[in-house]
């Protein structure tokens, strides 16, 4: 199928099933809403096929263009169906689980994910493993056929509610760093993890501790060989800053066009208002790019970087312009509407921290875009 | 064009652009069919010859071209067009009855030319008025950058003898072509500094080490990359699209993006980039001139905040 035959497709099937596919709950809703929403959508729209779409077909997909995926992703948040950030995991994660785990695992476990049945979670961030993701220490030791590991994640988004995890585990020394890192895909009902939620700045439990006390792990659940584990981190990331980005850019333009309609006359600056929505078609042309790329085979690097950097500073700038023009609903409005604006606000601060810092874009841009060589 | 050609026809200009000047390169476009392919293939021809001025720091008439081009104006050879003024997009004359007044700009091969069009407001309409060259007062401009040859029109009172040519549509489509091939332009002229500035990074070396190692030095670079690869985004989108309005921000973004790739760049290059031997400062210099022809990005962009607080409507996002 190609994109305008599955863009009219998919645009009159939403249209046509708004009612069973709208929300339950009444604006931005809890998290346990959200997640719940989320699911229903994507059962809907896999049995109906159009989830399918863009996937391979050994792991449950019809096939097809990646730009499908891209699509159907901008179509359910242009339509405010679902929580984008929460919505886009499957993009970030279902990916590498393709390229990494088994034929016979990813036949198995990418299809539950993409049909809403499960929720999955990626382990990597430490207590003491943030940026630094080569140090990170949470231990796995081989046991013939199993992998028992020990240690402990953070900032684990979802992890109270995913039935798995990708997680990054150390299985050389540490002074190996990159070298001694091993993927491992979980189950998280496995004895021996707990899960701790913990509450974000945005209101909404959205990220928990996960701790990992000598669980078992078959040995067919290695995502790669020994050793591999920083390849998955290295193929996981791109997809975080990219192809994910894409239904961002539709989230911010419904917002943004929200706030026009919502700030009272003069409370915009016109240069700002001018700045924030060529910053946000710019972004939306680099990222349309980086879709294209992908869909015409290549692979996703370093460049992505660039989309990353610029979601940062396109969002953050789009709520700061919300926070000029509509400070009394920021600070002191208590109604659903401004609880919203106000927590997509403070989640926007968190835009240049997950999926690698500002700061880690810029100096994977200067070794590796501009080659300037080693920073020591 | 398909690939090969492009290839080809890229590497031609390359070699236009980087051995002449002005009416030297003026006249190697035209031994290379550049006219041609502006009619053919506007967005290879417009894209590949400004990218490539831009980082060469070289200058031709080819604006003057695009401008003819979109006004659908077959003017021949020895036609010249006159621009807006620095900092302005509006036509650049106005029509009462017969009387011409004129405020505007031309490039250097203007006044080899024996007619000059100056496209001009009449009541409602907008029509092209073809008038001697010589009855227009000019002056060179030395400005911030006396390398670009920049003349500065103004007449008042001119009779126009010449009977008006209807325009239309066609003025905004010009403006929108001109400012295309000015956001190439400037792209192509942040690349170059972004280039020498990398260079020097490598090679300079303070406190025993090149000042590549330098986080700071190495995030004002990417951020460099970032300003050229988010206004380059967007002009190809624009090209894409088809609008006046995306055309109008992609000249935007890379006017301010170039300001911000001038910036970081003469701050990694410090002393050696503020001599005048040194090539940066023609860059800095050419892109605050490219940023003020046919709008400042300042001003397109509070009239594009302007219209969007008016009409409370953000134009549709490019699609996938
Ligand atoms: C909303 C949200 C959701 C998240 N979800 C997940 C998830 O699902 N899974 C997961 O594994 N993690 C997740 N994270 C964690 C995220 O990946 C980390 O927060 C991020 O990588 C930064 O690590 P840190 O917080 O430890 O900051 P640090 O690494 O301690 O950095 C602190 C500051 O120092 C700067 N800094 C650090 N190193 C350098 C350097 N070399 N050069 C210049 N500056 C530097 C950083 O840019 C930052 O500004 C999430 C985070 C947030 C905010």
């Amino acid at each position: 199928m190609d994109l305008d035959e599955y863009r009219a497709g998919l645009d009159a099937w939403l249209e046509h099933h708004a009612e069973a596919l709208a929300p339950a709950h009444e604006g931005k809703g809890t998290l346990d809403e959200q997640l719940a929403q989320i699911e229903k959508v994507k059962r809907l729209a896999f049995d109906a096929g159009w989830m399918r779409h863009g996937w391979p077909e050994r792991v449950g997909g019809l096939g097809g263009s990646t730009l499908l995926r891209a699509y159907l992703q901008e179509a359910v948040t242009a339509r405010d169906l679902v929580e984008p950030g929460l919505f886009s995991m499957q993009e970030v994660l279902a990916p590498t689980m393709i390229d990494f785990a088994s034929p016979e695992l990813g036949a198995i476990m990418v299809p539950r994910l993409l049909r809403g049945d499960e929720t999955w979670c990626q382990g990597f961030s430490e207590p003491g493993t943030g940026s630094n993701l080569a140090s990170l220490a949470c231990r796995a030791v081989r046991d013939g056929d199993t992998w028992r590991v020990t240690g402990q994640k953070v900032w684990t988004s979802l992890a109270q509610y995913a039935e798995r995890c990708v997680l990054l585990t150390r299985t050389g020394t540490v002074e190996s760093a990159h070298r001694g890192i091993t993927g491992l895909f979980v189950d998280m009902d496995s004895p021996g993890i707990t899960v701790r939620p913990i509450e974000a700045v945005h209101g909404s439990e959205e990220f928990s501790e996960v701790f990992f006390d000598d669980v078992v792990v078959p040995a067919e659940r290695m995502l790669g060989a020994e050793g591999q584990g920083w390849s998955v981190a290295m193929d996981l990331l791109p997809y975080e800053r990219s192809t994910a980005l894409w239904q961002r850019a539709a989230f911010l333009h419904r917002r943004l066009q929200q706030l026009l309609e919502l700030a009272p006359a003069d409370s915009l600056d016109p240069v700002r208002l001018g700045e924030v929505t060529q910053t946000l078609y710019a972004f939306r042309a680099r990222s349309r790019a980086t879709q294209h790329r992908m869909a015409d085979g290549g692979t996703l690097g370093p460049e992505t970087s660039i989309d990353k950097v610029l979601l940062a500073t396109t969002e953050q700038a789009v709520f700061d312009l919300f926070a000029d023009a509509l400070a009394a609903e920021l600070t002191t409005g208590d109604d659903p509407a401004s609880s919203q604006w106000r927590a997509e606000f403070l989640y926007s601060r968190a835009a240049s921290i997950y999926g690698g810092s500002s700061e880690i874009q810029r100096n994977i841009i200067a070794r590796r875009l501009l080659d300037l060589g080693s920073d020591r | 064009m398909d690939g090969d050609d492009l290839a080809l026809f890229e590497r031609s200009l390359r070699a236009a652009v980087e051995r002449r000047s002005s009416a030297e390169l003026d006249h190697a476009l035209d031994d290379l069919g550049w006219p041609d392919a502006l009619r053919s293939d506007p967005q290879a021809a417009v894209s590949s010859l400004f990218a490539l001025q831009g980082r060469a720091h070289a200058t031709s008439d080819a604006l003057t071209g695009v401008v003819a081009d979109a006004l659908g104006i077959d003017c021949d050879l020895d036609t010249g067009i006159v621009l807006p003024a620095a900092g302005r997009w509006a036509a650049p004359g106005r029509l009462e009855g017969r009387t011409l007044h004129v405020h505007g700009a031309a490039l250097a091969a203007f006044a080899s030319r024996s007619e000059a069009l100056v496209v001009a407001t009449a009541g409602d309409d907008v029509v092209a008025v073809t008038v001697p060259t010589a009855s227009l007062p000019r002056r060179p401009v030395e400005g911030i950058d006396p390398w670009m040859g920049l003349q500065e029109i103004d007449a008042r009172g001119l009779e126009a003898t010449a009977v008006p040519q209807p325009v239309a549509e066609g003025w905004p489509a010009a403006v929108a072509r001109a400012q295309l091939a000015l956001a190439h332009e400037l792209v192509g002229a942040s690349r170059r500094m972004l280039e020498l500035a990398r260079e020097h990074a490598l090679e300079r070396e303070q406190f025993g080490r090149p000042i590549a190692t330098f986080q700071a030095v190495r995030h004002r670079l990417a951020d460099t990359l970032v300003a050229i690869e988010t206004a380059d985004a967007l002009v190809d989108a624009a090209w894409l699209d088809g609008t006046a309005r995306t055309a109008a921000m992609a000249k935007a973004v890379a006017g301010r993006e170039a300001r911000v790739a001038s910036k970081h760049c003469q701050q990694v290059l410090a002393g050696i980039g503020f001599t005048a031997e040194h090539e940066l400062h023609r860059h800095v210099r050419r892109v605050l001139v490219l940023d003020a022809l046919f709008g400042t990005s300042k001003a397109l962009t509070a009239a594009l905040g302007a219209e969007l607080a008016g009409s409370r409507r953000l134009p549709p996002l490019l699609p996938l």
